[in-house]
């Protein structure tokens, strides 16, 4: 049985990847624009992660509660913020595609844990009611897929780096093995 | 008009009852920008006149929309005032110019306040346009017809933001009246209007001259009297035209959604002879199209009206107090109509007495002000909103409440209607 991806199957995985890299490089970037103004009309608070940390919960919510109120937290912030962008584009651009998945899968992680929707009942700020499976495990399933089947090597600019170019699509067989 | 205590908890809880199906009166103001999100900081002001007008607007200036950079004014005391409003709002004090133009060329700014007396506003607004600067000026719009015309156009060719201070149109009273009785029809047809803003007080000043050898003639004053006193010659001022009547037409211009055709007026100066040129006691009357008119008058000798607009319509009355109050009336309702509602108005949180220059004497009469409470809205918000609202269209784009058409609209009434009594005749406005 031939396994190799056709053209509809590889044109949908790097339409997954570049879809989640937007959602990854406008996050980091939305966090940078600082001063700025929303489109209401009104100056924009400067990023924090401190509320989104304190809001924490599930098992590990001490620990992520813990971090809102560190003095290296503007370090945090940055660094979130920066490697979003940096992940956001290796992802859109194909470019380091895997360490960029990589990358995704260690954030989405962190996300994850950070509030594990263990209630299985409608919180504030959610938009719906999750129970263990919400939006973030679901993109970070969606990034090991694009992880599984080295994305890179169909379309990006990892195929103008020699040591890609020279792999073959891999087939779902290989993908899935 | 003074309504009983009855009265005005019947008209206020019509007014709030009315309302219960519209947006939170506090909400009501909120201009949808047409970019954003967008980078960028508080606007860089520099504010020019810092009298009584302009020291409110600068208290007012909220400085997560607006950097105060520089302040301009002739009189070094104004200045000085200036600064410490400024330091007791928890700002530092700002460099101090005495001539626009030098601020202007000077420091690095985005926008101007211009709130110097009438006569100036026009070639201080187009120049400031002209030197890529967007221009929140103080009411009336120019002195004469030629003026605010000027001012639109250089906003319309240097593509500035010019928006003109009729605060009343970021009141949130009189948002939620237009949004939730005028503009639904609640009123019926509005065929009058009464427009009134009494006072029993001198609108003389007496101010200190800031140094002896202080010379207003370097300004353009023949005296020190002149400087402080601008609004009591004609060469300055349209008086209670220009200063009361112009908020008012233009609310009127705004709810009945039409521009006044022509004005008939008397009045003059009765009661202060002092060598004042500008009526003490000043009636007009406003032709609107349809049939409708509106009646202003402001007097210098009886503060018991105090001041207010009213809409007397088929269906309703509306009555807008002080800026801070809201009354609604049905026609031929029986008096126990009203029925209580939850809906809230942000309760009025400043001091009313420090408004403009131009309203000093209304300082003692709103000292026999109606009760507070529910139907009150604090009206120094408008002047935060306004300032705001300016920032917010420099920024993003936002629309203006008060843009050059609106002003131009209500400023060519108010002149018309100043002409029509120096002519004691019917003055027709031009479309």
């Amino acid at each position: 049985m031939d396994l190799t991806l056709d053209r509809i199957q590889q044109s949908a995985l790097v339409v997954l990847r570049t879809l989640i890299g937007w959602h990854f490089l406008y996050e980091g970037f939305a966090k940078t624009l600082w001063p700025a103004w929303s489109r209401d009309g009104a100056p924009l608070a400067r990023f924090s992660s401190a509320g989104y940390l304190r809001s924490s919960s599930g098992p590990f919510a001490e620990l992520f509660r813990g971090l809102a109120d560190v003095s290296w937290l503007p370090w945090l912030d940055h660094l979130v913020a920066g490697s979003l962008m940096l992940v956001g584009l290796g992802l859109m651009l194909g470019l380091f595609t895997q360490l960029a998945c990589a990358g995704a899968l260690a954030l989405l992680a962190l996300f994850y844990l950070s509030s594990i929707p263990t209630r299985g009942v409608y919180e504030p700020g959610a938009e719906g009611n999750y129970l263990l499976v919400n939006k973030n495990l679901i993109e970070a399933a969606a990034v090991a897929v694009v992880l599984a089947f080295r994305t890179g090597r169909i379309a990006g600019l990892d195929l103008l780096r020699g040591r890609e170019r020279t792999q073959p699509v891999p087939s779902v067989a290989e993908a899935t093995r | 008009m003074n309504l009983t205590p009855e009265q005005q908890e019947l008209g206020r809880r019509n007014f709030l009852r009315v309302l219960a199906g519209t947006p939170a009166v506090a909400a009501l103001g909120v201009a949808a920008a047409t970019k954003g999100p967008v980078r960028g900081g508080p606007v860089r002001l520099g504010f020019i006149g810092l009298g009584g007008q302009g020291r409110v607007l600068l208290e007012q200036t909220d400085p997560g929309y607006a950097e105060v950079v520089a302040l301009c004014d002739i009189n070094p005391l104004q200045l000085q005032k200036a600064d410490e409003s400024l330091v007791k709002s928890g700002r530092q004090a700002v460099k101090h110019y005495a001539d626009w133009k030098e601020m202007i060329q000077k420091e690095r700014l985005e926008g101007v306040v211009i709130a110097s007396p009438l006569f100036t506003h026009t070639d201080i607004a187009v120049a400031c346009m002209e030197a890529g600067l967007h221009v929140l000026c103080e009411k009336m719009m120019g002195i004469d017809d030629a003026s605010c015309r000027r001012m639109a156009e250089a906003a319309r060719r240097t593509r500035r933001v010019l928006e003109i201070g009729h605060q009343r149109y970021y009141n949130p009273i009189y948002q939620a009246a237009y949004a939730g009785i005028v503009k639904p029809g609640l009123l019926g047809e509005v065929y009058h209007a009464r427009l009134v803003w009494h006072r029993n007080g001198n609108w003389r000043r007496k101010a200190e001259l800031p140094s002896p050898d202080y010379d207003p003639a370097r300004w353009g004053y023949p005296s020190f009297d002149h400087l402080i006193n601008w609004r009591l010659y004609k060469q300055y001022s349209r008086g209670h035209m220009a200063e009361l009547a112009s908020h008012m037409v233009a609310i009127t211009d705004w709810f009945f959604g039409a521009q006044a055709q022509a004005a008939i007026g008397s009045g003059g100066v009765y009661r202060f002879k002092d060598g004042r040129e500008v009526p003490d006691h000043t009636y007009a009357t406003f032709e609107y199209p349809g049939g409708r008119d509106a009646i202003f008058t402001s007097i210098e000798s009886n503060a018991f009206d105090n001041y207010y607009e009213a809409y007397y319509g088929t269906k309703g009355t509306l009555i807008l107090k002080g800026e801070v109050e809201a009354y609604l009336f049905e026609e031929g309702a029986p008096a126990d109509a009203a029925k209580a509602t939850g809906v809230a108005v942000a309760p009025r949180t400043g001091p009313a007495g420090s408004a403009s220059e131009s309203r000093t004497a209304d300082a003692a009469a709103g000292a026999t002000g109606v009760a507070g409470g529910a139907g009150r809205v604090d009206r120094l918000a408008a002047y935060r909103l306004e300032v705001s609202g300016f920032c917010s269209a420099v920024r993003t784009g936002a629309e203006l409440k008060c843009g050059p058409e609106r002003a131009l609209s209500s400023a060519r009434a108010c002149i018309a209607g100043f002409d029509a009594i120096e002519k004691k005749a019917r003055v027709e406005i031009q479309a």
